[in-house]
Formats: C-alpha cells, structure tokens, sequence
C-alpha cells in the first residue's frame, strides 16, 4: 500500500455494535442496531422522503425524469460545497460565509471573461479566488481561536459588503463575452448525451475523492482527530491549525468551483447566488450524520444529506408549498436532525 | 504490620461522623465499587488514597450526592442518611473541594465563596457588604491573606484559589469536607498552605477526607489512611502502624503484602 | 500564615458596586466610542443633519428599539449562549400582534399575547439548546430561518397597515408619546437598562447568570440549576423581541415581512462592542447599552452620509470581527497571574 494510505477503521463510517450483555442482545432487535449506524438512518430518511414524494406529488411528476434531470443539474451545487463545509465540520469548525465566497467567486470569473483572458487562466484565477477568502477564514480563525460562527459571519458580511459595491448588485450576463459552446461550459455544465448533466459526474467525482481522503489517508485522520480532541492531536505532533486552515481553503476552493458552476448555468453572473447556502449546507451535513461538535462524520452521508435536503426543497416545490415555507423547513430540518443525532448517538455508544 | 480490615459493627452511633456501609457501585457492566466500607470519626483527617481506577472519587462523588449507590447505606452522625442530589450532601453538611475549585474566574471572591447561596436582602438581591465581609473573615480565619479583596478569582494563584474553595466550606459549616486532590496543581509552598488550611478545618470541630495520589503529603496530615483497590476496600490503617513505604506497597501491589 | 507568593497586579481597582471594576472600564470606553461617534456625524454630516431634532427623534426611537433586544441578548451572552434568530422571531411576532389586532382582539391583551409568543418561542429554543445540548448558535440559525419561513408563509410575502386610532392609551405609552423632547421608546430604553443593571449586579439570579457563563461547572457543583437559568435567558430574549415588536409596529404602523432582516447579528456586535465576551461569564449591561448606541450611530451616521447602504455590511463584518479581537486581547490582558 502506498505511504499514507491504510485501511478505513470502521467506526469513521460507522457506530460500531455496543458493548451488551448476553441477555440484553437478545432484547435488541434488529432494526435497533442497524439504526445504530448514522449511515443508514440517513438512508433510511432519503428512502422514505423519495417514497413520500413520490406518491405525494400530483401526478407522481417526482421520479421522472425531467424532475430527475432537474435535481441532478441543481443538488450538485448544494453537494459539492457541502462536502467542504461537512468536513471542516468533522475537523470541529464552521463557516458561514459561503454565501459570499459563491457570488464573489463568480462575479470575479464574469469580470476576467471580460478581459478576454483565456479561458484556462480565468479558470485558474477564480479558484484562486476561493483559496484565498478560505484562506483568510482559516488564519482569522485559528490565530485569534475565536469561535469560527462569529468570525465567519463577520468575513461573511465583510465580502458581501465590498461584492455589492463592486458589482452594484446588478446581474452581469456572460454571452456578450463568451459564445456557448465552449469548452469551459461543455467542462462543467454540459450534459452527457442529452440526458445527464456533468454537474452530477463533479459532484460524485469530488466526493469519490474526498471519501477517500477523508477516510484512506493521514491528512483524513488528521481532520477526525483534530475536530475530536483538539489537545490530543496537538499532543501527538499534528499540526491543528494546518488541517483548519487546509480545510477552510478547501471550502473556499469548492465554493469557487460552484460559484462557476452556477454562474455558466444561468449564463450569468447575480449577487444572491448561493443564498442561504450556509444552513443548508450545514443542514446536509447533520442529516447526512455529521456530528456539531466534531469529530464525527462520512462523506456518504454529507452525500446522501445533500440529496435528501435537495430534494425536500424540490419535492415541496412540485407538491405546491410557497417557495417561503422552504426555508422554514430547512430550518426545522436543521433543528430535528441535531437533536436525533444526539439521541442516536447516546444510543448507539453506550 | 497489621493492617485492618474494617468490619461493620451494624450498631448505629458509634463515634462514627460517616459510616458508608456495603458500598457497590456499577457503571453499566463495569464494577467501579463493591462492597466498600468507608468511615469517618469526628474531628479527623482521612487520606482515601489508591491507584488510578481504585474508585475513590466513585466513593466520594457518592457521598457528595453526585451519584446514587447501587447498594450500601449511608450513616451520618449516627442516622441513616439518603444523599440524592449535590444539595442533600450540602444540608447535611457535607461539603466538597474540587480538583478545580468550582470557581468562576471572572467572579468576585465574595460572589464565589457564597455562589448558589448568597446571602440576600429582601427579593433576592444580594448584600454585598456582608457577603464581603463575611468571606473576607472566614479566609482570615483560615490564615491565608489576600492582599487585594477586590480581586476577581483569576488573579489569585493556585493555592490561593485552593484557600478561597476551602473558606467557602467553611463559612457553610461543613461537618465533613471532601477535598479531590487538593494540592495536585499546586507547587510546594502552597502545597504547605493548603494542609495547612486542612489541619485549620480539623481544628474547628469538622472532619476532613483527602483524595490524593501523594503519600508523602497524606502521611503529613491525615491521621488514617484508607486504601481502595479496584473498587474494594484494601486496608484501613491508622498512621502510627503504617508509613509512606507501607502505603506506597499496598498501593502499588493492589494487595496486602505477605506477612 | 502569610501568603507570600507576589502577585502580579492586574488591574483589579476595588470593587465599588458594579462588578469589577474592568467591566466598568469598559463600558465607559464604549460609551467614549459613543460620543465620539456623535459628534463626528453631527458634524460631518450633510447639512449638519444627524443633529437636527427631527433625526434625533427618529434615531432615538429605532436605537431604543435595537438597545432592548440587544440588552437581552447581552445577558443570554453573559449566561453563554448566542440567539441569532431575533430578527425573524421579531418579524413572527408583529404579524402575531397585527393579525390579533386585526381579528379585533383588544390592543393591551394582544400585546401580553404578542409577548408570550415571543417567550414560548425563546423557551423553545432554549429547551433544544439546553436539554438536547445542540449549540445555541445552530439551534438559533435554524429558528432564524424557520420563524423567517412560518411569516412569510402566513403573511404570503404581504405587508399589512394597522389602525390605531383605536387604542390611543396604548399607543401613546409604547408608540407616540415624547417626555420634552425625547420619544417614549428611549425612556423605555434607558428605564429597562437600568433595571437589567441592577438586576445582574445586586440580584442573587445576576450573579447566577455570570457564574453560570463563566463556570458552569462550578454553578451546578454550587446547586444552581443552570439549565434553568440558560433557558430563562432565552425566554427573556423571546419577551424582549414580543415587546419590541409592537413597538416596532406603532411606530411605524406598518408590518414589513422583512422585518428585523440582520437584526441578530448587530445585537451580537453591539453586545461584543460593549464589552460581552462571547465565551460567556463577562459582560457589563451598561456596555451593551452604549453599544447598542455605537451600533445604532454607525448605522444611522452611514446613511446621513450617503454611503450606499451595502458598505454598512462591510463595516459590520470588520466591527465584529475587531470587537471580537479586542474583547480577546483584554481578557487575555488582564489575567497576568495563573
């Protein structure tokens, strides 16, 4: 095996069977200790939603395929910043200004396109963008140890300000600079034989990707142990402030990508791209089990959680709710599944 | 040297501040005590001491009311007593130290010594001048010395901080102080100061029960030393039939010594 | 026996009635910031206008407003707990009392009931902070979007008057009235921050509150109940938005969806600019009064200055992010001795 790689414990991805006495096994059912996995609660909530909805909505408009197309084009938005954030979750930290790194990030690839730079370098030059305000989050952070929620609300405010006077909030329209069909759009919008959207294919790619670092190799470990026992991986010569600060940059360069994502999507830039992002995706991360103290998560579950999220937001779109209603759910979302993870999780470790 | 084995006499009031009687303990399927005996007289210092994991802070979280006994009773002053919650321990008088003090750093001495039960005016609001007073007293009483009263908790060193915990019991008129670990954090001066405080609180009538790790610091005060060992009781001896080598033997073996 | 280990003095000036006398500093730092503030906008202004009793008034009147919430989530912060879900449980609640109002209900009971709502809204969040031990901060970040949701979604996005010719005693107590030449709402203000400060530094329950915040711990080996104390605190939130609310709305006879939008988080920085640490156990209520003030003038200051409204995001995120800073570098100055 190459350096650096090992074998996954389980308990990243799972809550090992408890510790019980012979009679008490016995007393616990099946269904009970298979819920002792976060994993499948998850699953087991994203199953029944895709039933609910299904039945629910009129004419059974969910499983098909123009509603399938649909989520496929849109949850990759949500999925591949969420898989940031649920890491720099796992690593014990948070950051609530992604709702500006995503605009930022496209407004800045909107004003290269028209310079006329090429297309790699604009490229090149918005992830830039990420790492940087990632960057800044992860010194603030872990030079002043202050906690993350505020300071990344303050740096969330901070951008917004200076992106709305940059950009006067006015939408910005990328066809007078770039003709369709390029191969930046084909890269990251297009849509394999008609029928699936690429968007998707990044989205299980970064996560394919991140499950692996995040569970096969000693960075991965690295992020579980800091966000578990800060002190005790201090102690055992890892460098804590390194993996925040990575992580933060990570975030930030994810947040880039979708903020070109989106931006080549609808074919332009606006100021409130990815609003709201920040509790949804902290949302999928606890659904998806991750834990809010740290220390505790997957990236299947980040995974399944976008999805479920995802698709609560549109499945409640075609069964008819206001659009306004959908915040409240997310929030209540948000709300529940902490709770529940709490009580799986006193559960399941007894 | 003999070492004793306590035995339950089962008579109530016999001389005994505390008699905890049969003690089990379980934390789940793990056993933290069984069948512990533990007694106190009145007006002597006890040193519980044993290995990590031999269950004496189990023992006295019990007899402080953080946890409830699986088995076994509890006499104080000759009556059964039954100590459900951190206030039951504190009515009848039985008071703890704890490692970190349970002082809010930020806080006032005043307001830290009487934190949970200051002394009030009509409708709760607190006299301050008493409370000031009152604590100011009882430290000097103790013998340590604060230069600036005003200050807040953070200010102080170790051992002062240990001294302000310590004037709180006994303002409230502890019958039993339990202290956990006392002097761990502390450097050798204000090791001093603090057993210093402890043969003070044994000097006013009240009893003293020392957890610690470092025999030398019990053999210099405690009277008795109790010795648990995987959550039993190993021996029970008084200082003149023991010493530090003895202690430190029975600690470490787990078991008695061969004779 | 003597202690003789020397102690390196911090600055701990006896104590004279508020609690320690660094709370006191800085609460007079803040309130300098204040007045600097002032002066500053009433000259540099446009016009001189800041200074002008019509924009005095009107400026009085909203920084009451925000200065009683922010109190209130001073002393939740105190007690070490954040709320950011005031602004939309502010616009929850004026669709409560402007529905009651409308259905005919009377206007002093929808008001008690205005209130009730705003403290079973704060009991709910403080029963999942506390009992559930979810962080205070993602409890709130979902009530923010959730009470934000269930208004908009009851009032369909619609803004909605209010007559209130009906009930002039009412109005004129929370709404109308002017004592000489200041508005009702600031002595509201100033009444209620006395009352707080006296109630943290002189009650038994203040004190519970700081220590609370500072150790919880050490309260609960002390026997106090700091469950209880937590999720009173943010009932006091929940009371202190309900109240506002209705005095939001007479004041401007209208209900706004949007309402209260950001509102959390300058209460935050006015409470972390008073002098609030945001780990708990410190904070004077004085300094968040005159923060609420810094805020309040830095707000209305921008406006009168013509600064387009979204550098005040920006000078928000830098004055949170400094107070934050400074707040740190305080307390880490002050503890000089271990």
């Amino acid at each position: 095996m190459p350096a650096g790689f090992r074998l996954p414990e389980p308990s990243r991805f799972f809550i090992p069977h408890p510790e019980i006495e012979g009679s008490a096994v016995a007393r616990q059912r099946l269904i009970v200790r298979l819920l002792a996995y976060k994993v499948s609660f998850t699953l087991l909530v994203f199953i029944a939603l895709l039933v609910i909805f299904q039945v629910f909505t009129p004419n059974h408009t969910f499983f098909q395929r123009p509603n399938l197309f649909a989520l496929a084009r849109l949850a990759p938005d949500l999925g591949i910043v969420a898989l940031g954030v649920g890491i720099l979750m796992i690593c014990g930290e948070f950051d609530l200004s992604i709702a500006s790194t995503i605009p930022m990030s496209s407004f800045v690839f909107v004003k290269l396109l028209g310079t006329g730079v090429p297309l790699g370098l604009n490229l090149v030059v918005t992830l830039c963008v990420g790492v940087i305000m990632g960057l800044g989050n992860g010194l603030l952070v872990t030079r002043t140890r202050l906690p993350s929620f505020i300071l990344t609300l303050g740096t969330m405010l901070f951008w917004k300000g200076l992106l709305y006077a940059a950009s006067r909030m006015m939408p910005i329209g990328i066809r007078s600079w770039l003709p369709a069909g390029s191969w930046l759009e084909n890269m990251f919008v297009g849509i394999i034989g008609g029928v699936f959207p690429i968007q998707a294919i990044w989205f299980v790619g970064f996560a394919v990707l991140l499950a692996v670092m995040l569970h096969f190799t000693k960075f991965g470990n690295w992020i579980f142990v800091t966000g578990d026992n800060e002190t005790a991986a201090r102690a055992m010569g890892i460098n804590t402030n390194l993996v925040k600060i990575i992580s933060y940059v990570g975030v930030g360069v994810l947040c880039a990508v979708v903020g070109m994502m989106q931006c080549l999507r609808i074919e332009s830039f606006t100021a409130n791209q990815g609003v709201g992002f920040e509790l949804k995706a902290i949302a999928s991360a606890v659904v998806g089990g991750t834990s809010l103290m740290g220390g505790m998560g997957s990236v299947l579950g980040i995974f399944l959680g976008t999805l479920t999220i995802q698709m609560i937001e549109n499945g409640m779109i075609l069964l008819g709710l206001p659009a306004f209603g959908i915040g409240a759910f997310i929030g209540a979302v948000v709300i529940l599944f902490a709770v529940l993870n709490k009580y799986i999780s006193r559960f399941s470790t007894r | 040297m003999a070492d004793v084995r306590s035995v339950s006499t089962g008579k109530p009031d016999d001389g005994y501040l505390v008699r905890m009687v049969g003690i089990d303990k379980y934390f789940g399927r793990v056993c933290a005590l069984k069948g512990v005996d533990f007694r106190v007289k009145f007006n002597e210092i006890v040193s519980l001491v044993g290995d990590n994991g031999a269950g004496k802070s189990t023992l006295i979280k019990i007899l402080s009311g953080f946890y409830t006994a699986d088995r076994g009773e509890i006499y104080f002053e000759g009556k059964k007593a039954h100590i459900g919650t951190p206030r039951d321990a504190k009515a009848l008088g039985i008071e703890t130290v704890y490692q970190e003090q349970a002082l809010a750093p930020h806080v006032s001495i005043p307001r830290n010594v009487f934190m949970g039960r200051e002394i009030t005016k009509v409708l709760g609001i607190m006299d301050g001048r008493r409370m000031h007073a009152e604590s100011m007293r009882t430290i000097e009483r103790l013998g340590l010395q604060i230069k600036d009263t005003g200050a807040v908790v953070e200010a102080l060193s170790g051992g002062q901080r240990q001294g302000v915990a310590i004037a709180r019991v006994l303002y409230f008129k502890a019958k039993l102080v339990i202290l956990d670990e006392p002097t761990i954090a502390l450097s050798v001066k204000e090791s001093q100061q603090v057993m210093a405080f402890m043969k003070q609180l044994r000097s006013e009538g009240i009893s003293v029960v020392f957890i610690t790790h470092n025999l030398f610091h019990a053999f210099q005060i405690a009277e008795r030393f109790v010795v648990l060992a995987r959550g039993e009781l190993l021996a029970d001896v008084d200082r003149k039939d023991s010493s530090v080598e003895h202690l430190s033997q029975l600690v470490i073996s787990g078991h008695h010594e061969e004779k | 026996m003597s202690d003789s280990a020397p102690v390196k003095s911090p600055d701990t000036r006896p104590n004279r009635g508020f609690i320690g006398s660094l709370r006191r500093t800085r609460s007079l730092s803040t309130f300098i910031i204040a007045a600097i503030l002032f002066v500053l906008f009433s000259v540099f202004s446009p016009g001189k206008y800041f200074a002008t009793p019509d924009n005095l008034q009107i400026f009085l009147a909203t920084e009451a407003e925000f200065g009683i919430i922010a109190l209130a989530v001073g002393v939740l912060m105190i007690a070490g707990e954040f709320d950011l879900s005031v602004g939309s449980v502010l616009a929850f609640c004026s669709l409560t009392f402007v529905r009651l109002f409308s259905a005919g209900v009377n206007g002093v009971l929808a008001l008690f009931i205005t209130i009730l709502v705003g403290a079973a809204v704060g009991l709910f969040h403080g029963i999942i902070t506390v009992k559930a031990q979810i962080p205070s901060f993602i409890t709130t970040l979902g009530g923010l979007m959730l009470w934000r949701g269930i208004t908009l979604f009851w009032s369909g996005g619609q803004q909605q008057g209010l007559e209130l010719e009906n009930i002039p005693g009412l109005y004129a107590a929370i709404g109308g009235a002017k004592i000489g030449f200041v508005p009702i709402q600031f002595v509201w203000v100033v009444g209620i921050t006395l009352l707080v400060v006296f109630f943290m530094s002189y009650h038994k329950l203040g004190n519970w509150v700081y220590v609370t915040g500072d150790n919880k711990l050490a309260a609960r080996a002390m026997g106090i109940n700091t469950d209880r104390i937590k999720i009173a605190c943010f009932v006091l939130v929940g009371v202190a938005v309900g109240f506002v609310s209705v005095m939001q709305l007479f004041r401007a006879s209208t209900f706004t969806a949007r309402a209260g939008d950001g509102l959390e988080l300058s209460a935050v920085a006015a409470a972390v600019v008073g002098g609030t640490a945001l780990s708990g156990g410190i904070g004077s209520i004085a300094g968040v009064f005159w923060g609420a003030m810094v805020i309040s003038l830095i707000e209305n200051g921008l406006v009168l200055m013509r600064i387009p409204y979204w550098w005040t995001f920006t000078v928000f995120g830098l004055i949170i992010i400094f107070s934050v800073i400074l707040s740190k570098i305080i307390e880490a100055r002050r503890m000089s001795v271990g």
